[in-house]
Parts: C-alpha cells; sequence; structure tokens
C-alpha cells in the first residue's frame, strides 16, 4: 500500500516537473522584471554585484543535483563544475563568495521572499506570490 | 628568532579570527595546502625521494561593506620550520578593496600584480592541476630561481575592471608599487622600503569571450643591475671607465602575453614573458624569455589530462681578462644563453569539492650555449601530491 502510494506520489512529482519549466525568481524589492542570460551569468560569476539601484545582489544555489539545477545552469551556458571552478577562483582571489547553496527548493523561495536584492531558481510549478519571476527556462525535450 | 616571532604572531591570528568570527559571522578564514612526494632521478648524480608540504597558505577575508573588503593571504613554503631554518613565511597579500561598479574597483596595499593569466593565482593550488607549476610560477623555487625578474610580485594600488561590449568583456588593470631595491640590510635604516625615488608601473589589458580570455601585460621600473640581474657585485671595477653606480637603476621592461581557451572538454593555456634590461653597455646582456603552453583534456568534470611545455631563456655575459689581472684592453666579453626546458605531463584528479589528487611527470633539461659555461644536465621528477581547501 505504502509502495503504491510512493509510486503515485512519485509519478505525480515527476509529472510536475517533465510538464514544467524552472523559473528564475527574484525578490520582490529588485528593481528589474526580467533578465537574460548574460545578465544572470554576469550576477551568477560575480562579476555584476549591484542591482541597477545599487541595492547587492544576492545570488542562492540549489545544493541537490539535479534536473532544475542542470536546466538553470545550461541556460547560463556553463556546467555546475564549471561555475564551482569559477567560483572557487572568486573566492581565492578575494573577489567573492560562491552562492549560499541551499538544500532543497521551498528553502530557496524562502530566502528568496524574505531577502532584499536576492536571486534563485526553481520549478515553475513551486513559485509563489511571494517572489518576483523574472524569466522562465523552457525545458529541452 | 623573527620567523619564530612571527609565526607566534599569526598563530594569535588565527585563533583571534575564530572568536571574531563567531562574533560576527563575517570574517571568513579558509586556505588550502598541497602536500606530496617526488623522486628526482638523474644519469648525473643519485635518485632523491622526498615527502614534502610544498605549500600552505591562510586567507583571511571580511566583507566590510557594500563596497569595501579586506583580503590577508600568509603564504608557508617547504616544509616550513623556523627553528630548522627550512621553507619560508610570507605575508603576500594584505589588501583593503573599494569596489564601486564592475568598471572600477580600487585595491589599496600588498596586492599580487596582474600580469599575464597565471601571475595572481600562480599560488592557489586548488585551481591548478600543477604540482610544480610552469617554472617562473612555482613559489617553492623562489630559493633558487630569480622568479621575481620575470614577473612583478608585489604592488601597492591597482586599479582595475571590465567593460563589457556585446558578447565581450575588455578587462584593464593598472599598478603601482616599489622598484626592486628594497633595503635588506637593517644596518642601513629600515628594511622592506624602497631605497629609491623610481616606481613599479604595470597593468594588462585584455579580453574575455565566453570560456577564452587573452592579454597583454607590461610593466616598468628601474633596478639594479648587478645585485639582481647578474648578481656579480664586483663585476663593475672590470669595466674600463664606470662604476657600479652606472649600473643602478637601469629600466627594466617586461612584456606579456597570454592566452587561455577552454573548448568542450579541451583547454589550453599558454603565456609568453620578456624581460629587457637598457644596461646602458652594448657588451653586456642579461635580457631573459619564458613562455609556456599546457593542452590539456576533461576526461569528466573530475579528471583532467594534460601536457605541456616550458622554458626559460636568460641571457649573460662572461667577462675574462685575458692580461690575467691588468685591467683593461684586454677584457673579453663573451655573450650566452641558459636555458631550462621542460617537458611536462600530468593529471589532476577532484575527489571531492576540496580535496584534488594530482600526479606530474616532468624532465627538466639544464643546457648553456657557450663552451665557457657548459651545462647540459636533465634530471626526471615523478611527483604526487594532494591539494586540499580548508
Amino acid at each position: 500500500m505504502h509502495r503504491t502510494i510512493a509510486t503515485i506520489l512519485g509519478s505525480f512529482l515527476w509529472l510536475s516537473f517533465a510538464t514544467g519549466q524552472v523559473a528564475v525568481i527574484a525578490n520582490k524589492s529588485v528593481p528589474v522584471d526580467e533578465v537574460t542570460s548574460q545578465q544572470l551569468l554576469d550576477f551568477y560569476t560575480g562579476d555584476v554585484k549591484l542591482w541597477e539601484n545599487k541595492d547587492p545582489v544576492i545570488v542562492t544555489d540549489l545544493k541537490p543535483e539535479g534536473e532544475v539545477k542542470a536546466l538553470f545552469y545550461e541556460f547560463l551556458g556553463k556546467s555546475p563544475s564549471r561555475m564551482k571552478s569559477i567560483w572557487l577562483k572568486k573566492m581565492l582571489s578575494g573577489e567573492g563568495d560562491p552562492p549560499e547553496a541551499l538544500k532543497s527548493e521551498s528553502e530557496v523561495l524562502q530566502k528568496v521572499s524574505s531577502t532584499p536584492g536576492a536571486i534563485g531558481f526553481v520549478s515553475e510549478a513551486n513559485i509563489s506570490d511571494d517572489v518576483k519571476v523574472l524569466t522562465v527556462i523552457p525545458r529541452k525535450d | 628568532m623573527r620567523r619564530h616571532n612571527l609565526l607566534n604572531g599569526l598563530f594569535i591570528i588565527f585563533l583571534g579570527s575564530g572568536l571574531l568570527a563567531q562574533a560576527e559571522d563575517d570574517l571568513r578564514v579558509f586556505g588550502y595546502f598541497q602536500t606530496g612526494f617526488q623522486h628526482v632521478s638523474s644519469d648525473v648524480s643519485k635518485d632523491e625521494n622526498t615527502f614534502n608540504l610544498q605549500q600552505l597558505n591562510l586567507f583571511f577575508q571580511k566583507n566590510i561593506s557594500t563596497h569595501w573588503s579586506a583580503f590577508v593571504n600568509f603564504e608557508i613554503l617547504n616544509n616550513y620550520s623556523s627553528s630548522r631554518h627550512w621553507g619560508a613565511l610570507n605575508l603576500e597579500e594584505a589588501w583593503v578593496k573599494y569596489r564601486y561598479n564592475k568598471s572600477f574597483t580600487l585595491k589599496l596595499g600588498l596586492s599580487v600584480p596582474t600580469f599575464n593569466y597565471l601571475n595572481e593565482i600562480k599560488n592557489r593550488t586548488p585551481l591548478l592541476p600543477y604540482i610544480i607549476r610552469p617554472l617562473i610560477y612555482e613559489t617553492s623555487f623562489g630559493e633558487f630561481l630569480a622568479l621575481e625578474e620575470f614577473v612583478p610580485a608585489r604592488a601597492f594600488a591597482q586599479v582595475y575592471g571590465f567593460w563589457p561590449i556585446g558578447g565581450i568583456k575588455l578587462d584593464y588593470a593598472l599598478y603601482l608599487g616599489n622598484s626592486p631595491n628594497i633595503n635588506n640590510n637593517s644596518e642601513k635604516g629600515q628594511t622592506g622600503v624602497d631605497t629609491t625615488a623610481t616606481f613599479l608601473v604595470g597593468g594588462r589589458v585584455g579580453i574575455r569571450l565566453a570560456d577564452g580570455q587573452a592579454g597583454v601585460s607590461a610593466t616598468y621600473d628601474r633596478t639594479n643591475m648587478f645585485q639582481d640581474a647578474l648578481g656579480h657585485q664586483d663585476l663593475s671595477i672590470l669595466l674600463e671607465g664606470r662604476s657600479p653606480r652606472d649600473f643602478e637603476e637601469r629600466p627594466r621592461f617586461r612584456l606579456g602575453v597570454d592566452l587561455s581557451y577552454l573548448w568542450n572538454k579541451f583547454y589550453l593555456e599558454s603565456e609568453y614573458v620578456s624581460v629587457v634590461y637598457d644596461d646602458g653597455w652594448d657588451q653586456l646582456e642579461a635580457d631573459r624569455r619564458f613562455y609556456y603552453f599546457t593542452l590539456g583534456y576533461h576526461f569528466s568534470d573530475k579528471l583532467f589530462l594534460y601536457g605541456g611545455y616550458w622554458e626559460t631563456q636568460e641571457e649573460y655575459t662572461i667577462v675574462e681578462d685575458i692580461t690575467a689581472g691588468i685591467f683593461g684592453d684586454d677584457i673579453k666579453f663573451t655573450n650566452g644563453e641558459f636555458y631550462v626546458q621542460v617537458p611536462v605531463a600530468g593529471l589532476a584528479y577532484r575527489l571531492n569539492d576540496r580535496i584534488t589528487l594530482k600526479a606530474q611527470f616532468a624532465r627538466p633539461r639544464l643546457k648553456s650555449n657557450t663552451s665557457l659555461f657548459l651545462i647540459n644536465d636533465t634530471e626526471n621528477f615523478h611527483s604526487l601530491a594532494v591539494s586540499v581547501f580548508l
């Protein structure tokens, strides 16, 4: 019985992502309503650290490896391992810190909604009204 | 004794930083070390095996405000032990940075100047696949190679940033530092200070595009030839009509070109450095050059294989007094070049985010092209190391 429920739930969760996409979200305080992949890359590599209104850009990452994370970094044109080496170089040069890696999408939502200037990414199915959606990354079939 | 005190001081700072970090959560203490084993074989001398703590770096970093941050870097080399007189402990960096925006950052304090690709990150072993780094960047060789003749080691004010132009980023860096004529004799006054009124002036311009970058670097400063470039304090007495003062504060120019590119799984990294001395004496040669390239392949996210070649070329002048003690017209100058040529191959395996295992083979060949200074030695270096990010 438990196995059956788990299977149904698992299928449902898979379907919700398979039909969905990845949303780039931001705190409602950020002064933009959309971003390009190049702008996102600049934020995530630490090349650009301030929003147009001079508030700091707070980037968040998802700790678990998975399709959401892979799709997001593919959108940036970098693999997660390449991003790690870029962050390590920045950190060891005193040029910036890696993004905070959060354990789940709900933690990303919580962090982004409660931190001015914060930005992150979650499955589109998980977004809430507490955050602003800057772009939606379509899933490649 | 001074080394001992410095180490104690470092220890106190390290402990103190932990307390501060707990209270403020802003001061970050991190670092890395690289330790390994090396087997050296040669046709002309007996084999050697050695374990070595090649390098340990400790960083202290604090974000002071949105625009200001500070960074301190201590470097400990070659099984450092002050009581046994092994290795070295250096304060490599201590700077405060003001970042206005992406196009303007000002760094004040002791920092590593931007020069080519590798200079700034040469001692960041977790970033590099090498165990022995490309010759002039191997800081653990600093006890016996004139590394700082090739590349600038210290700046005290740097301005840098980039401008995006389409998909390209145009990088720039400008810096100012001391000349290499630093007092190291306490009987002559304060040590560590520049004894001249001249500066090191340098910079780099470059472009970044996707996973590639290229740049041109240059520096200008003035150096005391006999102390720094030639290493023969009393040679000038042989040069008729010249005094040692004629060779003080002579202009030195460095020019560098760098290229690095990641294309799919292939990686290329290459640099060229030329150092030219305006020694004011046609018969005296002291210029030097260095180049290297590394070709690599990422077999996976964890495994990187590479091969490459490094070479230094150093000009020198041998002065012979052919009248055996009577200085004057019968001085003969012989110019030559000394080469260090190193084919190298290796691999780096990233065990996890913090630990990288490395293996490397290097076959340095030392040779000279004049009969007066005949050398032609080849050695084989087999190295294994682990680099740990703390």
